[in-house]
């Protein structure tokens, strides 16, 4: 066969596996949406405002949109922590921990004299990316070297860092009696792309950090192990991979990726300054991020501005009607259980028949399954 | 340093540990049937969650007990659906259970919004009941040691006595029973167990129910006996602790029972620091559950390494 058709098929066959996560991904949403859309009938005295709010408000206005796209780049910045860390199947779920002690390393390169000079706002990227990075590989070294379960161990740093953070602005950052620092030099600050939005160098980093992810996972060899170690942990190690650094590399690389987000949060121009519990839950929903995009890197800033999109709406919505923003959570909890498992509609084989595809049985996808790309 | 000794190695500190260590051992006995069976359950905290708000709206209407047994059943009623997604549609337990995490932190606070009518993220407004203490004072009147018994083992909940004989129980069940033998032959080697007959799905979906009912029970102490009442993410954590007791516990009822113990002391030490030490930050004293769990954890798998270094498996 020659090597041509050989590329087209692969080309092909990648196709029809986009169209089909992309289909499943979009069912489940549309699933999520039917079942919140029946909470809310049920709940809310002025359903159709409260769930016109939650599709449309985010493109109301600039700001909106401005707060949106601030989202997704936060978002796939942590989708990507999650996916790199999926793709060698490990269940490190310490991507919020990573974000407050980045976020604090950050602060105090920003708050000394450095911040002042015009190098104060890589250094500050560089510290938190350090500071996380070192904090996802407490769990991995943990793991690797003593079998310590990396679930456990992350969920607890995470803990520890929240309450870390509190303790270190209660005592020492800020002004007594205050929840946040002074704002951040202006020479630290992102600055904002688009002015008057919240859109501002974040978003950059957060393309650069999906190349970057990209071209780890699939153009170099580390990342072709991580994959490998991933797929079949005991096979790579028959390999001669070294199954153990992989995984603590993988872990160390997206505590980096959780560190950076902190810098995002802490330097953008959302806070400009550390306040407690700045996070506000949203490290977590890069979970979702990454199992929606199949912990695959391009995909993952699709989903995060899709899911972007409809967490700015409940945030909206919230504000402007009496439905609470948490019943988003109810959204993303289905389409997690959805898009994990093989779920298939009542009546498919009907509607491809109808649509005159030929029956297909539907290889079983596992969860975190990655094929060529 | 004299007064936390004299606290510790009272009465009273001690009926604080049972009732600190009683939501977290029956959480823990649920994590470790799960764990057994091979299906590893980390949506305990998220069924534990959903246990503590039901109880606590169903006991403002009903008495105590059916408000009980309402947070066990919501949180069997978890466990099947985690069965269900994880089993049936052959979804990744972990992601499974995550999701249920999500669905209880955000499902809660949604809830209660609407049990309370706007109230965020605390039941303050609901007349909620507890769960009665057992008395024990008629103790007393053994001669000697009769006011001892008295001050160690009255004022405990009715549930502490329950998750104490569930430890037998689940020990009985496992070691004793032919359904026990099953589902440890599940977990251990699922080939096997098929090939002999034994119907590995359901063994596993049963242990996922029985592990979601003890997180939703001890919801249930959790909002009905420690704190009367529901606010937002109030097991904070304790789910996750739960998992790891079951490791630190080497995968053993009476194992569970002394890890658990040990975090319930903790947990009790940091509710008597306070008071005693008030130079010693709020933040730190809130940490030492997780940093218990973390040392925990390594020093658990440095020897449960060594074991295996001895057993000379390579």
């Amino acid at each position: 066969m020659s090597s041509i058709t050989g590329t087209a098929l692969a080309r092909k066959d990648r196709f029809t596996a986009l169209r089909r996560e992309v289909g499943r991904a979009l069912v489940a949403l549309v699933i999520a949406l039917g079942v919140t859309f029946v909470i809310v009938m049920f709940t809310s005295k002025a359903p159709m405002e409260a769930f016109s709010n939650l599709l449309v408000a985010p493109l109301g206005k600039p700001r909106t949109i401005g707060l949106w796209i601030d989202d997704a780049a936060k978002l796939t910045v942590t989708g990507l922590a999650f996916s790199l860390v999926f793709q060698a199947r490990q269940f490190s779920m310490g991507v919020q921990g990573q974000v407050y002690v980045g976020g604090l390393a950050a602060t105090y390169v920003v708050m000394s004299p450095l911040g002042q000079t015009p190098f104060g706002l890589v250094l500050g990227i560089l510290a938190a990316m350090i500071a996380g990075g070192f904090y996802g590989f407490l769990p991995g070294l943990a793991k690797a070297k003593l079998g310590a379960n990396e679930i456990v161990s992350s969920l607890m740093l995470n803990y520890i860092a929240i309450d870390l953070c509190n303790y270190l602005v209660r005592r020492q950052l800020a002004e007594p009696g205050m929840t946040m620092t002074e704002a951040f030099p202006k020479q630290s600050v992102f600055p904002a792309l688009i002015a008057n939005t919240r859109i501002d160098l974040g978003l950059i980093l957060a393309i650069l950090a999906v190349c970057g992810v990209w071209f780890a996972l699939y153009r170099t060899s580390w990342g072709l192990k991580l994959r490998l170690v991933g797929h079949n942990a005991r096979f790579a190690e028959y390999a001669g991979i070294k199954a153990t650094f992989i995984m603590v590399s993988a872990m160390t690389a997206s505590g980096a990726l959780g560190g950076l987000l902190g810098a995002m949060f802490v330097q953008g121009q959302s806070f400009g300054k550390l306040t407690v519990l700045f996070e506000g839950g949203l490290a977590f929903e890069g979970i979702l991020v990454a199992i929606v995009a199949r912990a695959r890197p391009l995909a993952v800033p699709f989903v995060a501005l899709a899911y972007g999109y409809l967490r700015q709406g409940a945030q909206l919505m919230n504000i402007r009607t009496d439905v609470p923003s948490e019943v988003i959570g109810i959204v993303t909890a289905i389409i997690i259980l959805l898009v994990a498992s093989q779920f298939s509609l009542p009546g498919a084989t009907f509607w491809a028949k109808i649509l005159g595809q030929r029956t297909q049985t539907v290889p079983a996808s596992q969860p975190l399954e990655n094929s060529q790309k | 340093m004299m007064e936390l000794f004299a606290a510790v190695f009272s009465a009273v500190f001690f009926v604080t540990v049972i009732r600190t260590t009683t939501p977290l051992l029956l959480a823990t006995l649920g994590g470790l049937v799960a764990d057994l069976s091979g299906a590893l359950n980390v949506a305990l905290e998220g069924q534990m969650l959903v246990g503590c708000l039901t109880a606590v709206i169903v006991s403002v209407y009903m008495p105590w007990y059916i408000a009980v047994l309402a947070g066990l059943g919501v949180g069997a009623l978890l466990g099947l659906l985690m069965a269900f997604f994880a089993l049936k549609l052959k979804a990744d337990i972990i992601l499974v259970g995550f999701a249920i995490n999500i669905l209880a932190s955000s499902g809660t606070v949604f809830a209660l919004t609407l049990a309370t009518g706007g109230d965020k993220g605390t039941s303050i407004n609901l007349p909620s009941k507890g769960i009665p203490a057992v008395d024990l004072s008629f103790l007393g009147a053994i001669p000697g040691i009769g006011p001892t018994l008295v001050a160690f083992l009255s004022g405990h909940s009715v549930l502490s006595w329950v998750a104490a004989f569930l430890v037998f129980a689940v020990w009985y069940f496992l070691y004793r029973t032919p359904w026990g033998l099953w589902l440890r032959g599940v977990g251990e080697y699922p080939a096997a167990t098929e090939a002999a007959g034994i119907p590995v799905n359901k063994v596993r979906t049963w242990s996922l129910v029985v592990s979601g009912a003890l997180a939703g029970l001890g919801g249930a102490q959790l909002a009905m006996f420690n704190y009367i009442g529901f606010t937002r993410d109030m097991t904070a954590g304790r789910g996750f602790i739960a998992l790891g007791a079951v490791l630190l516990g080497a995968r053993h009822p009476v194992g569970a029972l002394l890890a658990a113990l040990l975090f319930g002391v903790f947990e009790g030490l940091s509710i008597i620091m306070p008071g005693l030490f008030n130079w010693i930050p709020s933040e730190w004293i809130h940490m030492i559950p997780f940093v218990v769990t973390i040392l925990a954890l390594i020093l658990f798998s440095v020897r449960a390494q060594r074991a295996l270094a001895l057993r000379g498996a390579k």
